[in-house]
Formats: C-alpha cells, sequence, structure tokens
C-alpha cells in the first residue's frame, strides 16, 4: 500500500518468508529424515541436513517390505476412478451446458449431485460394503480395484461436472454452430469439437481426480482388504503404538508425496480453479 | 440475446428424421451420471434408511435384517461416546475453520500489499493443499515424537521438559488441529487471495481521500466486499472438516483412548470393527440431517450461478 516505511516493508517481507518457512519445513523434515540411517535417525541434536544420505529406507520399504505392489494398486485404482468419472462426468457436464432438458431437470440434476458432493462418504459405504460383499455373478467387488474405483469415480463426479461445465461455458458455441450447420450430427459435433477444445481442461480435471483418488483414504480402508490395498492404507497401517518403523514412514511419505507433486506440476495452470471448486481437499 | 437465438438453434437444428439417438442426445448424455446415481447414491441411502431401523447381521451371501424401529436412534442419544464424539466434530469444525480463515485472510491482507514473487509464494502454498493427508499425518507424527521429535528436542534446548503431544488426551485433538490448520490455511488463503485482487479499486481511493485509518477501511470496505466469497469459503471449509477422519485415525486412531473420536470415527468404529451396521447406520443418519441444513444453504447459494445453460 501507499505510504509504507521501509521497516514496514522489511517486516512484511520478513513474515511472509517466515510463513514460507513453516509450509516447506514439515516437507523437508520428512525428505531429509527419509535418507537418514538408523544412527543418525535418533541423534541429538538431529542434523539439519543429512550427515550420511543412505537409500535403505526406500530400499527396505519397496523390496524387502513390497510396497511397490500397494503404489501398483494405488496407480490402477486411480486410473479407473480418473477415467470413469471424467468420462461419465463430462458428457453430463457437455448435456448441462448445451441443453435445456424438461421439467427444470438441469437444475435438479447438478443440485443433486452437487449436495452428495456436501455428504460425508461414510453415510453411503455401509449399503455398500454389504453389497460389494456380496457375490454378483460370481464375482465379489470387495477388495478389487474395480470395485473401488468406481465408488471413488461416483464420489469425484460431481467435481468433473462443476469443473467440465466451467470449461465448456469457456468454449464459443459458433464453432459448434457453424458444425451443426455443415450437416454434422449433434454428438458428431461433441466429438470433433467440444471436446477437442476442451481438452487441456479434460486433462487437469482427469489429473486432479487422479490426485484425489490417490489420496483418498476412508474409502479405500473400507473397500480394500489385501489383494488391492492402496498405498495410503498400507503406509498407516505400519504404524503401531510401540514399534514403529520412522526410517521406512519417511521413506513411504515422500513415496507417496512424489507422484501428486509431479501432477500437480503438470496441472498447475488449473490447480487454483479446480482447488475452488472442492476438489482434491479432505 | 444472442445466445439465446442460438441455443435454440443448438436444441432443434436439423432433427427432423434424425435417428432417435440423435433427438434424445441430451438425455443419453446425462444418462451415464444417472445411472451412476442410482447405484452409488440412492439405492445406498435408501438402504441406509432400513438399516437404521433394524438390527443387521451379517450373514451367508449378505446381510440379515430385523426391524426394530427406533432402538438404534434411542440408543444413540443415550451413548456417551456418540455425544462425545458430536461435540468433539463441532469443536474440530469451529476451531480449525476460524483460524484457518483467520490466518489465511491475514496472509493474503499481507500479500495484497505489494510484495514481489507472488508467483513463487502462491505455487509453494498450493503443495500443502495436495499432499496425501496419509504424507501430511507421517511428517507431523514424527515431528510430533515424545523421544526423537523435534518439538520436544527444541523444547528441551530451551529448557522445558519434553509433551506428549499426541499421548495426552488434553493436548491430542489440539495437535492434530494444527496439522489440519497447516493443511488447509493455504488453501483459505488462495481463495481469499484471488477474491481480494479482483475487488475494485474505487472505494479504496475513495476512502483514501476521506483519510481512513487502515483498520477502518478493512472493516468498511474490504470486509463487506469480500463477504460473499468470505462466506462461501468458511462453509467449504466446515462442510470439509465435519467428515475429518484420516488425519484422526493415521495418527492416534483416534485416540489416546477414545478422546478424538469425531463422528465419522465413532460410525466407522461401530460399523467397520463392531460391524454393528444397523447401529452404524442410524448414527450416520443423524450425522447427515444434521449436516443438510448447511449443505443445502451452501449449495443453493453457489448454484445460482448454474442452474441452467447462460442466458
Amino acid at each position: 500500500m501507499v505510504g509504507d516505511t521501509a521497516w514496514q516493508k522489511v517486516g512484511r517481507y520478513a513474515l511472509v518468508a517466515f510463513v514460507a518457512m513453516l509450509i516447506l519445513l514439515p516437507v523437508y523434515w520428512m525428505v531429509n529424515m527419509s535418507f537418514k540411517d538408523k544412527a543418525e535417525f535418533v541423534a541429538r541434536p538431529p542434523t539439519i541436513v543429512v550427515q550420511n544420505p543412505t537409500t535403505e529406507n526406500y530400499f527396505d520399504l519397496l523390496v524387502t517390505q513390497r510396497f511397490y505392489k500397494y503404489g501398483i494398486n494405488s496407480l490402477i485404482v486411480a486410473l479407473i476412478a480418473a477415467s470413469l468419472s471424467v468420462a461419465v462426468g463430462t458428457l453430463a457436464a457437455y448435456a448441462l451446458s448445451r441443453y435445456r432438458l424438461p421439467r427444470n431437470f438441469n437444475y435438479h440434476l447438478l443440485f443433486t449431485m452437487l449436495t452428495i458432493r456436501m455428504f460425508p462418504p461414510i453415510v453411503t459405504i455401509i449399503p455398500i460394503f454389504v453389497i460389494f460383499n456380496q457375490s454378483l455373478f460370481g464375482f465379489k467387488l470387495l477388495d478389487t480395484h474395480i470395485g473401488l474405483g468406481l465408488v471413488e469415480a461416483f464420489m469425484e463426479l460431481p467435481f468433473v461436472i462443476w469443473m467440465m461445465i466451467g470449461f465448456f461455458r469457456d468454449i464459443p458455441r459458433d464453432m459448434e454452430e457453424a458444425g451443426l450447420m455443415d450437416g454434422d450430427s449433434r454428438f458428431g459435433v461433441l466429438r470433433k469439437i467440444a471436446i477437442p477444445l476442451a481438452a487441456p481442461g479434460l486433462a487437469a480435471t482427469f489429473i486432479l481426480v487422479f490426485i484425489a483418488s490417490w489420496n483418498e483414504f476412508l474409502l479405500a480402508l473400507i473397500l480394500t482388504q489385501t489383494k488391492a490395498q492402496t498405498l495410503p492404507i498400507a503406509v498407516a497401517g505400519q504404524i503401531t503404538q510401540y514399534d514403529i518403523k520412522y526410517g521406512n514412514m519417511m521413506a513411504a511419505g515422500v513415496i507417496t508425496t512424489i507422484p501428486v507433486l509431479v501432477l500437480a506440476l503438470l496441472a498447475q495452470r488449473h490447480l487454483t480453479r479446480g482447488l475452488s471448486a472442492g476438489g482434491v481437499t479432505g | 440475446m444472442a445466445s439465446e437465438q442460438a441455443s435454440s438453434r443448438h436444441d432443434n437444428a436439423l432433427l427432423k428424421g434424425a435417428p432417435w439417438w440423435e433427438r434424445n442426445l441430451a438425455w443419453l448424455l446425462v444418462a451415464p451420471t444417472i445411472v451412476m446415481f442410482i447405484l452409488f447414491a440412492a439405492i445406498p441411502a435408501i438402504t441406509t434408511f432400513t438399516y437404521a431401523f433394524s438390527r443387521v447381521k451379517m450373514a451367508r451371501g449378505g446381510v440379515q435384517t430385523n426391524w426394530i424401529g427406533f432402538e438404534n436412534f434411542i440408543r444413540a442419544f443415550q451413548d456417551p461416546l456418540v455425544v462425545q464424539s458430536a461435540w468433539t466434530t463441532i469443536k474440530w469444525m469451529v476451531v480449525v475453520t476460524t483460524v484457518e480463515i483467520g490466518l489465511g485472510l491475514a496472509l493474503a491482507l499481507l500479500m495484497t500489499g505489494g510484495i514481489r514473487g507472488r508467483g513463487a509464494i502462491t505455487s509453494l502454498l498450493i503443495i500443502p493443499i495436495i499432499l496425501p493427508p496419509v504424507a501430511v499425518s507421517i511428517a507431523w507424527l514424527f515431528m510430533y515424537d515424545y523421544e526423537f521429535g523435534i518439538f520436544n528436542y527444541l523444547l528441551n534446548e530451551v529448557g522445558f521438559p519434553s509433551v506428549r503431544w499426541l499421548s495426552d488426551p488434553n493436548s491430542a485433538l489440539y495437535a492434530m488441529m494444527v496439522v489440519d490448520v497447516w493443511q488447509a490455511t493455504p488453501f483459505a488463503f488462495l481463495l481469499l487471495y484471488a477474491a481480494l485482487l479482483s475487488l475494485p479499486r474505487d472505494p479504496y481511493e475513495a476512502a483514501a481521500i476521506d483519510g481512513a485509518g487502515r483498520w477502518h477501511v478493512f472493516r468498511t470496505v474490504t470486509l463487506p466486499l469480500l463477504q460473499p466469497v468470505l462466506l462461501v469459503v468458511i462453509l467449504l471449509r466446515l462442510i470439509d472438516a465435519a467428515r475429518i477422519f484420516d488425519k484422526i485415525f493415521i495418527m492416534t486412531r483416534g485416540g489416546p483412548g477414545s478422546s478424538a473420536y469425531t463422528m465419522t470415527l465413532t460410525i466407522y468404529i461401530e460399523g467397520f470393527t463392531k460391524f454393528d451396521f444397523g447401529y452404524a447406520s442410524a448414527l450416520s443418519l443423524l450425522f447427515q440431517f444434521s449436516l443438510i441444513a448447511a449443505a443445502t444453504f451452501y449449495v443453493r447459494r453457489v448454484l445460482s450461478d448454474y442452474a441452467a445453460p447462460a442466458e
């Protein structure tokens, strides 16, 4: 603001730097600790920068404890959830932003989907668990990638619809009108004009749903047991009150984080929009 | 007006003699969403309702339900654990939201004061929001550790005794609130900061001419202008805070003892460690209905923009 003294400016920068440090500290500390061997891990005073970096924690976790398979489970579930919810949600979003369904159905559908977003997942999970635990056509959905992926896809569906309505609204309609005039079918216009134009938004939404599914805890805890257990559940399962392998845990934290950071970097431009639409959090 | 004409052309263009799927394209496009809604929301919701009035037993190939009326609900109101976890949830929602919004707003105001490298700081602040809760919990769990944690080390250095951050019922909940504040304050900040940047300049210039002080400007200009966004951010945070589960479950399993049980944790314990589906369903219905008022308010507010195709 106008009229700030030099001291006020310095104070402001100092405060912002302090906040930045607070944000980074826990992350830095986790990375730092994950490379320490057992002796250095418990050293007093703790070493601010790791002195004898070792990858033994990572090796122990991934190879000896075979955590890579939980990583693969998480990857499969997140891919299923993101593909399905983006496919289903994009179609609905297109219909809602371009067509007017009778009886104010646009409003009712959107209202219903967004209301769902507000409810804690614990509320519907008991019947879903019971249904998944039954044999349907000789196949149980409990503890399968597809089962968890389906439920997570549905949970993210309102978010996808919300995001994609926004992206479709940003696309000028003229091009679609021109397509119709040229004799394209309405579905042809959607496939050949609208979807390609919305592709960046589509990719960003896909990434955000992937991250949300990768991070998701409660549903994965309830709907998977051994075969399809995801990384967060496996990691949390290692925490017992008396004997925590902290080194491994730190490595697990870093491994769980890396894909999220890489993806966030890719979707950076759309991240704020996605976050304000209520994606990813919680 | 122009776009409305366009819209009706879009709706009706060349549909005579078109195949049925072309004429009903809009319905076909929303059909998968409706199917998923029926499978994963409508049917489970109805089932939860029937479970809530039943004694539910696991049986071969599913469950066996016996109607018992309001028994589960009567039990819920008499269950001290439920009352306690309801209070814990409310406490969590209020404290966490207040602190996060307060800090986020303060930081946003600070940044609008003109700071170089805003972009870098904003990118930095996004990191905590997207981190997996399990990674965040682990990082903090170790910093809180009684023997090896950095907090106790620093306390000892300045001459204080170690604190049992997570194993003392008096501090565990608050220690975990700090973790949530760490992760979600940047969320509040980002939304409020974006809103602050888009505020009109004129009222500020008028206030400057009047010679108004900073606090006065904040109260009479900034706060009223910011109010709509502020309300939305508060509600978003409240809704997220209401469902808190992962951090508490990972860090202390709701402990020590049951001191940090929130509603979701209690329902999880009743449903999936005791497998009392009837009781857990009744609890989740009570939980859901007490959240409905806030949810409806929020949705109506935000939805007004998006209710129908743009006019």
